[in-house]
């Protein structure tokens, strides 16, 4: 069985394909989901079911869940800042910065002569000023003192990804 | 939509894993100590109000076998608007941006994310936008991936 997984894990059949374009942009509102979708595929509820929990498991969904729009509950506050890291400094500041709450993305990237900046977080908050707060207190706990905070002028898209 | 402390109750647990339940609703509903009817209302009513984008698969382009990157372009003020439109009709495309940096001029302000069913073919795409906007499209993948996930904080229990 775990043989199969392992072999299997980078493919995904024609059915699970089929099954989340059509659930990507959302399950039905409804008392049993499941069932729904199953008679528009021509599937068995518990199939739908197993489906998505193998899909869980093999972690071709990240998460089963509600994208929340957070402008829309009043968290405003929202800052991309990238970082000059010191390449040998980078594995251990990436686990300080991950491990703020208010950051929800923290990854490394490749740089380049006009962009020295190798670490990237995504900070979030509900006050005005909150992450400026929080970058500060990165800085302080790093001792990165050469970052860029990079504000979101203006969202020309913003989906969910999609296959 | 000014949200009750139910509605943001609900809000909160509908981030982590929906139950894989055939009454999913009534699951969440004994979770919470609320009736399912009244918890599919609430959901119902934040989806209709955009509170939440989508109840689904927050599908991982990486396991799928896809290949997915951060890309950067410094486009002219003039021709901003007629670029995006470039870019954002690439279904890959999830996320486009007019960034600005706060403390210090940066050499960028588009900013998007691309996912392709292969890494040759998305190479093949950024050539394309270059190639139709006629300007530089810098390609900065994850080396590294410390944290991900979208969890906020919107409902503590008292």
């Amino acid at each position: 069985m775990n043989i199969e997984k392992v072999v299997t894990s980078k493919t995904t059949d024609r059915v699970d394909i089929k099954l989340l374009k059509h659930i990507q942009d959302g399950i039905p509102l409804v008392e049993r989901p499941y069932k729904e979708i199953g008679e528009a595929l021509g599937m068995t509820e518990e199939e739908v079911i197993s489906r998505i929990r193998s899909l869980l498991e093999t972690k071709k969904v990240r998460r089963f869940a509600a994208s929340v729009a957070h402008r829309k509950i009043g968290i405003n506050s929202n800052a991309m800042c990238v970082w000059r890291v010191p390449p040998d400094r980078v594995e251990a500041v990436g686990k300080i910065m991950a491990g703020f709450p208010e950051v929800t993305h923290c990854y490394e990237r490749p740089t380049f002569p006009d962009w020295p900046y190798n670490l990237f977080t995504m900070i979030h908050g509900y006050a005005d000023g909150e992450c400026e707060k929080v970058i500060e207190e990165m800085k302080e706990k790093t001792g990165v003192k050469d970052y860029v905070i990079l504000y979101s002028e203006k969202e020309f898209k913003k989906t969910g990804t999609r296959i | 939509m000014e949200l009750t402390r139910e509605d943001k109750k609900i809000l909160h647990r509908l981030q982590s894993n929906f139950p894989l339940t055939p009454h999913p609703f009534r699951t969440l509903a004994e979770e919470l100590g609320l009736e399912e009817s009244e918890v599919l209302r609430r959901t119902r009513a934040m989806a209709e109000k955009g509170i939440f984008r989508r109840l689904g698969p927050i599908i991982d382009t990486h396991e799928m076998g896809n290949t997915a990157s951060l890309m950067a372009m410094r486009v002219p003020e003039g021709r901003i608007e007629e670029v995006s439109r470039i870019i954002n009709a690439y279904t890959g495309v999830s996320h486009n941006y007019l960034r600005k940096g706060k403390n210090k001029e940066i050499p960028y302000n588009v900013w998007f994310t691309m996912s392709a069913p292969n890494k040759q073919e998305l190479v093949r795409l950024i050539k394309e936008i270059e190639e139709k906007t006629g300007l530089e499209v810098r390609n900065l993948p994850t080396t590294k991936k410390f944290k991900i996930g979208v969890k906020f904080s919107i409902y503590k229990e008292e």
